[in-house]
């Protein structure tokens, strides 16, 4: 017979308070405002979207000049796909009148949460128009966590 | 006119102009239309909108401020084009504003360019242009001119306000939906749009450096698209898809 190890009600208020925490920053993630470039990397956040069907995910991402042999999607464990693409030229601030910013962007980056669980090792993708599709199968069932 | 909002005119407005509309939607086709039309057909500014309803925001232009609601015009064309998203709240006193000022100025007919979302976008190279009209006459009068007239459904956001106070105050009006993009910007469908316009209303503007810059206008409309998003959100823009309950 296994002996299940009592938890106190402390290590229990921890837990509640870390997974608490660990919202706040999703959160914070998801609704704080920041720009769609960032200087010191060089790279433009691309728009993207999420549709969830009953059978997959499809991750859709805009990526204008990018170069289609440079276009990479990475998962970031079970939840999180970074795409990254080259573009074919530079863009610059001044190349939209903006003259009180400096910096020029060579890269396309972004991360995406996929909010269901899926394959990610049966992941399809396919360029057309500029616009990446990405299809993911979905896992069906719960993900439980092991003490 | 509102007290809510208000329109201020630079310069004498010419009367029985064509009234053109295009604000932030899905694939932002509207205003991508509007800003190609503006440099292609040298249109100036005329007057501007003021109101407490829109966001603390001005849009900078060689270092003066405008109001992010313009109208541009000549002597044949007026065209009212918004540079941000407008709030979901405001979006009916400045439809109606816009539509009586339009009244004023005896505009012909007021057309509201936009853009119809399609899931399967990518694999659609010959972008269809649909269309709904304020009467029966002027339905008539694009269906004659090949438009696929939007026979059932919901239309949400500025062109539904456009349509619905022209309809009610007896303007001649109409909304054209080029297939877009929901989410991203779409300077193909504008194209098609504008190609469209042309056959209703003699409007010809060249569309091949819209279609030759896609590529920048999409890097650049992100921002807008974004915001946009966020609005079409509030306004409940995917009960476009929503199939109608039938009342006779």
């Amino acid at each position: 017979m296994s002996t299940r190890k009592r938890r106190s009600i402390f290590d229990i208020i921890d837990e509640y308070f870390e997974s608490l925490d660990e919202w706040t920053e999703r959160f914070r993630g998801a609704t704080i405002e920041k720009p769609s470039w960032n200087q010191k990397t060089c790279t433009i956040e691309p728009l993207r979207d999420i549709l969830v069907t009953p059978e997959e995910v499809i991750v859709t991402a805009d990526l204008p000049y990018a170069e289609e042999s440079t276009v990479k999607v990475r998962p970031l464990g079970e939840e999180t796909l970074e795409i990254t693409a080259k573009m074919r030229r530079k863009v610059r601030f001044a190349d939209f009148g903006i003259t009180h910013q400096k910096g020029e962007f060579q890269k396309l980056h972004c991360q995406t949460r996929i909010p269901v669980l899926v394959d990610m090792e049966r992941m399809e993708l396919r360029l057309k128009r500029g616009i990446l599709e990405i299809h993911l199968p979905r896992k069906h069932g719960y993900r439980i966590p092991v003490e | 006119m509102s007290e809510e909002v208000k329109i201020i005119e630079k310069k004498e407005i010419p009367l029985g102009a064509t009234m053109l509309y295009g604000f932030p939607d899905v694939g932002l086709v509207g205003v991508i239309a509007a800003s190609h039309m503006i440099s292609e057909l040298s249109l100036t500014e005329v007057a501007y909108l003021d109101s407490k309803l829109l966001p603390p925001l001005i849009v900078l232009h060689e270092g003066l401020p405008h109001s992010p609601i313009r109208i541009f015009g000549d002597h044949d064309v007026l065209l009212a084009v918004s540079e941000t998203a407008v709030p979901a709240d405001a979006i009916q006193p400045i439809m109606r504003t816009l539509v009586d000022w339009g009244r004023s100025k005896n505009a012909k007919m007021m057309i509201s360019m936009s853009g119809i979302p399609v899931e399967n976008r990518q694999d659609i190279d010959e972008l269809k242009v649909f269309g709904a009209a304020s009467n029966p006459d002027v339905l008539k009068m694009i269906q004659d001119k090949g438009i696929e007239i939007l026979k059932e459904g919901y239309m949400v956001g500025p062109q539904a306000i456009i349509m619905h106070y022209c309809a009610k105050m007896g303007v001649p009006a109409i909304t054209l939906l080029a297939q877009c993009f929901y989410n991203y910007p779409d300077p193909e469908a504008a194209a098609a749009m504008l190609k469209e316009l042309a056959g209703i209303t003699g409007i010809k503007v060249d569309v091949s450096t819209l279609l030759e810059k896609g590529e920048e206008i999409r890097l650049r409309a992100r921002d807008v698209m974004k915001r946009t998003q966020q609005e079409l959100t509030k306004m409940k823009k995917t009960q476009e898809y929503d199939i109608p309950l039938y009342v006779s």
